[in-house]
């Protein structure tokens, strides 16, 4: 066996075991007590057998031939004092009877003496004697526990009972079923009620095969062991004999006789009763009896083949148990009389369950009347028969005249039907007496039925019942009904409790998930509806200083900010400006974030002009490219290109050689700080740029200086990193910037823009014809060095970009180009979504869209990292329209950034608004909920992506998106720092009716929301949102 | 087979952004072309009721954000799609280059069934422009290198070939979806109509 079967089969073992012991405690509970032989008892020893049994070392203990652990008992008897008096026990037993005695095992401590015949197996009876004794001498675990913490002595190593974990779950699964009582008294009834209904079938089957009786003497001491022994059991132990079977026969129809238990108020044979499971086709004749006990009326009908005694017409008579009626007449709740002048009466007993029992027909003679009145005799004083059954003639109790029913007797020719209710009396007054709300259960019956609300008449499924009751104590009446009183009264009050405590939960959800989306306090909107009008912003700017700002916040938050005062007013909501500051302060903070940002620009400008060169150069090699494919229809090697580049002089200029920029010098003096190559190539750009006239003069240094700079960076430039190179870049371009400009830093940009332009236009020109020319011919390195011409630096940024080989070995010069490529892949980006950024929107005309542009690359350079994303020209776009200024956009937009960067791909705010958006709809909106959910779950709400990353902007119309932004924005102060999620429920909420009642799936809302995108009303849209939180506000704080 | 259900298509527009995608899907969808577009954010679909083998399917076109940043929002809307189109853009050669990395994820994200053959269809926009960087020539060759992508070149802006490439959209996609069928119905004349409306815009299909 592998050790994967193995541990397979372990587990099996332990399992059985589990369900064994989960068995009998589960019939503990059930019952209060386990019989010694109930038949759980008996699979559960059989479950602790098999595990004792696996891996026991048997030759090592000398336990050969034997199946039985009882050795094993017997063994650590001598260490074990549990095990000892087990022990011990067991061998009182076995001596007992020395017939019984099993030279191997003694499996059996009951074992009748059968006489060997090779049909019956050899050991017939109650296996795991020892087991069993242990069990109920509650020694079973501790004897178990001792086996386990000495199992190397007697088990193989890979033993159930030697494993850590498997042994010790083993003894502490059995401490629960020792510690249990276990019964040996029973009573016939409990005989015929106990086992469950598949046992029974089982026991048929079992009857069967040892039809053929040996007579032997009955089994003094366990008279009925036989019986129900089998449960679980295979069949060679499942042997029951005739013998226990006629003497239950006996006991049991002793017990319809009047006895002490019970009084016997009726009897009548050859009752015909067609048995619910009986597979007879006629109704059989029997024995019907009513027994009043102390705990009610019970009606019992016996066939008669039982009743007979022991003849021997019928070879087995076990199969007639089956048809055995038993019916407590409490289950019962209406009798049904059918009558019939010819055959006599049915009566049909109807549980409180609806179900009929088999229907009782009586002969003719007025048995069913007698039958019936001695019901509602018995039934005194608790209860009576509703209609009674002798009507009284006279009012007065002392002169009781009776006759029955008119309907009820035989004489009458008609066939008539009647209906008995069986009514408590005494319930019905106590209840009365007790509350009026429990009137609506005054057809309850008394404890006994609260609790089985199902049983049958047969002995087969009645079993709960019965034990129950026998347990139950013989209670006055009043005391039953305050029992179920009081039951009422605990389920209603348990009731109540688990909706309080439903709705804690719910609370407790809410606060947990949502307590977080909204402010604690609630602010007022009491006269904020118009919002922050002219008239109160003078109220509040007192001489240029703004220092209510909750005001300032509370006012934007309720009614808006009005569009004059947008330009003034946002940079404040944005965090720009600070609340308290002068105009002055104002002013300087203004002059300062224009200044920073005019060189941010300048840097990137720098920048930009490499990347357009290389672009030019690049479109120009695949046009190029194409047309020789079109005619030699072949691609150009890629051979050639690398040739041609790593042939390429680097035609590096550095300042040396120039007078006039004497103050950069220490920047960029080769060898010494050593700027990386592409920092020339920069700084050569602008000094084209700013002396284009004089570039002539410089061809021969710039020439001659070329490897020289080349050698020495490459020295040096290896330990750069990223940030290091970019930031050198930007120092140096910011300082050829400031310390060249002399022209106005106003224009600066757009002029060096658009000086590049032209330079770069026609450097293009110059190279897409050199390309085109070297590759039709195939010319290498001399042609190109020749080709270049030194004026242009251009030509250096281009074999700088082209020659990999050489300047792999610099990484200096690397990761600058890593920089160039990044910002160029950034820059060719927002051109593409600057150009296409609302340009139906009358404000972005050209000049627009380039300021547009501008702040978008400012951004970018100095976010890096972050990087351009779709969506950022949207965020840009409202704020440059209002401001139309673009330091102020740039400032203003890094402070919108701040929060809204976070739902852009890198960050994780888009998943959270998610969830956040499933908490919110599912407490505020369940139905919607619902909704969601039964249309393939579209709750990861993608089609609210749009409206989070953009803060709703395309989603409405310029006016509606500074109304929303700047509620937004003045919410985190006010209400919620997560208004946009409100915003979102607000947009849901408004067409709820159209979503709800078109039942829209994923896709139907995707596209239900992109076509109302700038319909929406707004002002509205943002009123039910400012409402939203508010309800939530308050839910949390209805504590 | 006329009668059996309403059959709706999900295709997929991928491709970096600019390449004209929405127009693409516009210019098809409507018949239109603006100047207007704004850049796709998140993703939008539209539908188009069209006759493929004289059977009328319903086209759900997805167009989606060009940004490959946007990727991870695919898995949502790729899922279950019949079809996917790639564009680039003829004048733009890095959208020409990224086709793969393009074809790569949607195979990642939506894992069809059978990857290999999921249909994929090819457009190369912008004809109208000049100048002309990615040969179709070149293109071609890409396609088949991909197991016989068809190929098609389109103008949005024109209403070039747009009919004719969603046609052979629908068709692929409309095999795929059959095929998938076949997968759980398994009726034999339905394996019979895959076989049939096989692609063959690229001359001999021979798996390479």
């Amino acid at each position: 066996m592998s050790p994967n079967n193995e541990n397979e089969f372990k587990g099996r073992l332990i399992t059985a075991v589990k369900k064994e012991v989960k068995q009998v405690m589960e019939e503990s509970v059930t019952r209060k007590f386990v019989h010694e032989e109930s038949g759980s008892v008996t699979s559960l020893c059989a479950a602790v057998e098999a595990c004792l049994s696996q891996g026991l070392r048997r030759r090592a203990l000398g336990l050969f031939k034997t199946s039985s652990t009882t050795a094993l008992l017997h063994k650590i008897a001598k260490h074990s004092k549990e095990a000892a008096l087990i022990s011990k026990r067991v061998q009182e037993i076995e001596n007992a009877d020395p017939n019984r005695r099993s030279s191997s095992s003694s499996e059996s401590m009951t074992k009748p003496t059968l006489k060997k015949n090779a049909s019956l197996p050899a050991n017939p009876l109650p296996k795991y004697l020892w087991i069993r004794l242990a069990l109920f001498e509650k020694q079973l675990a501790k004897i178990i526990d001792y086996l386990v913490s000495n199992a190397n002595k007697y088990y193989d190593k890979d033993a159930l009972v030697a494993d850590p974990d498997y042994g010790s779950i083993l003894s502490s699964l059995l401490v629960g079923p020792c510690a249990l009582d276990y019964s040996r008294t029973k009573t016939p009834d409990h005989f015929w009620t106990d086992p469950p209904a598949d046992e029974l079938r089982r026991h048929q089957v079992q009857r069967h095969r040892i039809s053929s009786g040996h007579s032997t003497p009955p089994s003094v001491r366990r008279p009925i062991l036989n019986f129900r022994r089998s449960l679980n059991a295979s069949s060679e132990d499942s042997i029951t004999n005739r013998t226990t079977t006629q003497h239950l026969a006996k006991d049991y129809v002793e017990s319809l006789h009047q006895n002490s238990r019970a009084t016997l108020l009726f009897g009548k044979n050859n009752v015909l009763v067609l048995p619910v499971n009986a597979d007879v086709s006629q109704p059989m004749p029997g024995y019907l009896s009513l027994h009043q006990t102390a705990s009610g009326l019970t009606i019992k009908w016996t066939p008669n083949q039982l009743m007979n005694g022991f003849t021997d017409e019928v070879q087995d008579k076990s199969v007639y148990w089956d048809y055995a009626l038993q019916v407590r007449l409490d289950e019962i709740v209406y009798v049904h009389c059918h009558q019939d002048s010819e055959t006599g009466g049915t009566v049909i007993l109807v549980g409180q369950d609806g179900v009929q029992r088999p229907p009782i027909h009586f002969p003719k003679g007025g048995h069913m009347l007698a039958f019936l009145s001695c019901i509602e005799t018995g039934l005194l004083p608790r209860g009576r028969l509703d209609p009674p059954l002798w009507s009284q003639r006279s009012g007065t109790s002392s002169n009781k005249r009776r006759r029955p029913l008119p309907a009820l007797s035989e004489t009458e020719e008609t066939t008539k039907d009647y209906v008995f209710r069986i009514a408590d009396n005494s319930t019905h007054k106590d209840m009365l007496k007790r509350n009026e709300l429990m009137d609506t259960h005054i057809s309850l019956p008394p404890k006994s039925r609260v609790q089985l609300p199902s049983t049958s008449t047969s002995s087969e499924s009645s079993t709960k019942s019965f034990s129950i009751d026998q347990n139950a104590p013989d209670s006055p009446p009043s005391i039953c009904i305050q029992a179920v009183c009081d039951s009422m009264k605990r389920q209603i009050i348990s009731r109540a409790f688990y909706g309080w405590l439903a709705y804690c939960r719910h609370l407790s959800t809410v606060r947990t998930h949502l307590s977080g989306l909204v402010n604690s306090k609630i602010v007022s909107g009491e006269g904020a509806a118009d919002g922050i009008t002219a008239d109160k912003w003078n109220e509040l700017c007192v001489d240029g200083v703004v220092a209510d700002h909750q005001e300032v916040y509370r006012l934007a938050y309720f009614g808006g900010v009005a569009q004059d005062l947008r330009k003034e007013l946002w940079p404040y909501l944005l965090g720009h400006y600070k609340f308290g500051t002068t105009t002055e302060q104002r002013v300087e903070l203004g002059e300062e974030t224009r200044q920073a940002y005019e060189n941010t620009m300048s840097e990137w400008l720098a920048v930009e002009a490499i990347v357009k060169q290389k672009d030019k150069e690049t479109q120009a090699n695949a046009i190029a490219k194409l047309s020789s494919e079109s005619m030699s229809g072949e691609q150009v090697p890629a051979q050639i290109q690398r040739e041609l580049s790593n042939e390429v002089v680097f035609p590096v200029a550095t300042s040396n050689g120039r007078k006039r920029s004497a103050p950069r010098t220490s920047l960029v003096t080769p060898g010494r700080c050593d700027p990386p190559i592409l920092t020339c190539f920069v700084f050569k750009v602008f000094e084209d740029t700013l002396s284009d006239d004089d570039s002539d003069d410089d061809k021969p240094k710039k020439t001659r200086q070329n490897t020289i700079k080349y050698e020495s960076d490459q020295e040096d430039g290896e330990a750069r990193q990223v940030d290091e190179a970019h930031q050198q870049l930007k120092d140096f371009v910011h300082n050829v910037i400031v310390t060249n400009a002399s022209v106005d830093m106003g224009n600066l940009g757009a002029e060096v823009e658009g000086v590049h332009r032209n330079n770069l236009d026609a450097v293009a020109e110059e190279s897409s014809a050199l390309d085109a020319c070297m590759e039709t011919h195939g010319l290498a390195s001399p042609a190109m060095s020749a080709c270049v011409s030194p004026a242009s630096s251009n030509g250096g940024v281009y074999s700088v970009t082209l020659s990999p080989p050489r300047l792999q070995k610099n990484e200096g010069c690397l990761l600058q180009q890593e920089l160039l490529e990044t910002f160029g892949l950034n820059l060719h980006r927002i051109e593409k979504d600057v150009q296409r950024c609302d340009r139906n929107y009358w404000y972005f005309t050209v000049e627009n869209l380039d300021k547009l542009r501008n702040v978008m690359c400012t951004y970018v350079w100095e976010h890096l990292d972050v990087g351009y994303m779709q969506g950022m020209c949207d965020l840009v776009a409202p704020l440059l329209v209002v401001f139309n200024d673009e330091s102020l956009t740039y400032a203003c937009f890094c402070h919108l950034m701040e929060r809204m960067v976070e739902n852009f791909p890198n960050g994780n705010a888009m998943d959270c608004h998610f969830a956040n958006m499933r908490s919110l709809i599912q407490i505020l909106d369940s139905e919607m909920y619902e909704l969601m959910h039964s249309h393939g779950d579209y709750t990861h709400f993608y089609f609210c992506y749009r409206w989070f990353l953009l803060d709703f902007k395309r989603e409405l119309v310029y006016s509606d998106v500074y109304a929303t932004w700047e509620v937004i924005w003045a919410a985190q102060h006010v209400a919620s720092s997560h208004f946009v999620l409100f915003l979102a429920l607000a947009l849901l909420e408004t067409y709820r009716d159209i979503i709800l009642s078109n039942c829209m799936d994923f896709t139907d809302i995707i596209k239900f929301f992109n076509e109302m995108a700038e319909r929406h009303d707004a002002s509205a849209v943002l009123a039910l949102a400012r409402d939203l939180v508010l309800q939530l506000q308050l839910l949390i704080e209805n504590k | 087979m006329a009668s059996r259900k309403k059959v709706l298509l999900k295709v997929i527009i991928l491709g970096d952004s600019s390449v004209g995608k929405t127009s693409l899907m516009n210019q098809y969808v409507n018949r239109k072309f603006s100047n207007q577009y704004k850049a796709t954010i998140g993703a939008d679909f539209l539908t188009k009721e069209v006759t493929v083998d004289d059977r009328t399917v319903t086209m759900q076109i997805w167009d989606t954000a060009g940004q490959e940043r946007f990727q991870s929002l695919g898995v949502a809307f790729y899922r279950g799609a019949d079809c996917c189109v790639l564009v680039f853009d003829v004048t733009a050669p890095n959208t020409f280059k990224s086709l793969d990395s393009w074809r790569d994820e949607f195979l990642i994200q939506a894992s069809p069934r059978e990857p290999e053959n999921f249909p994929f269809v090819l457009l190369g926009n912008k004809v109208d422009l000049e100048p002309r960087a990615i040969s179709s020539k070149r293109a071609q060759q890409w396609c088949q290198m991909k197991n016989n992508i068809p190929y098609f070149e389109t103008s949005a802006k024109e209403g070039l070939n747009v009919e004719q490439a969603f046609l052979a959209i629908a068709k692929n996609a409309l095999a795929q979806q059959n095929s998938t069928v076949d997968l759980y119905n398994e009726f034999p004349d339905q394996i019979k109509l895959t076989n049939t409306n096989k692609p063959s815009s690229n001359g001999d299909s021979c798996a390479c």
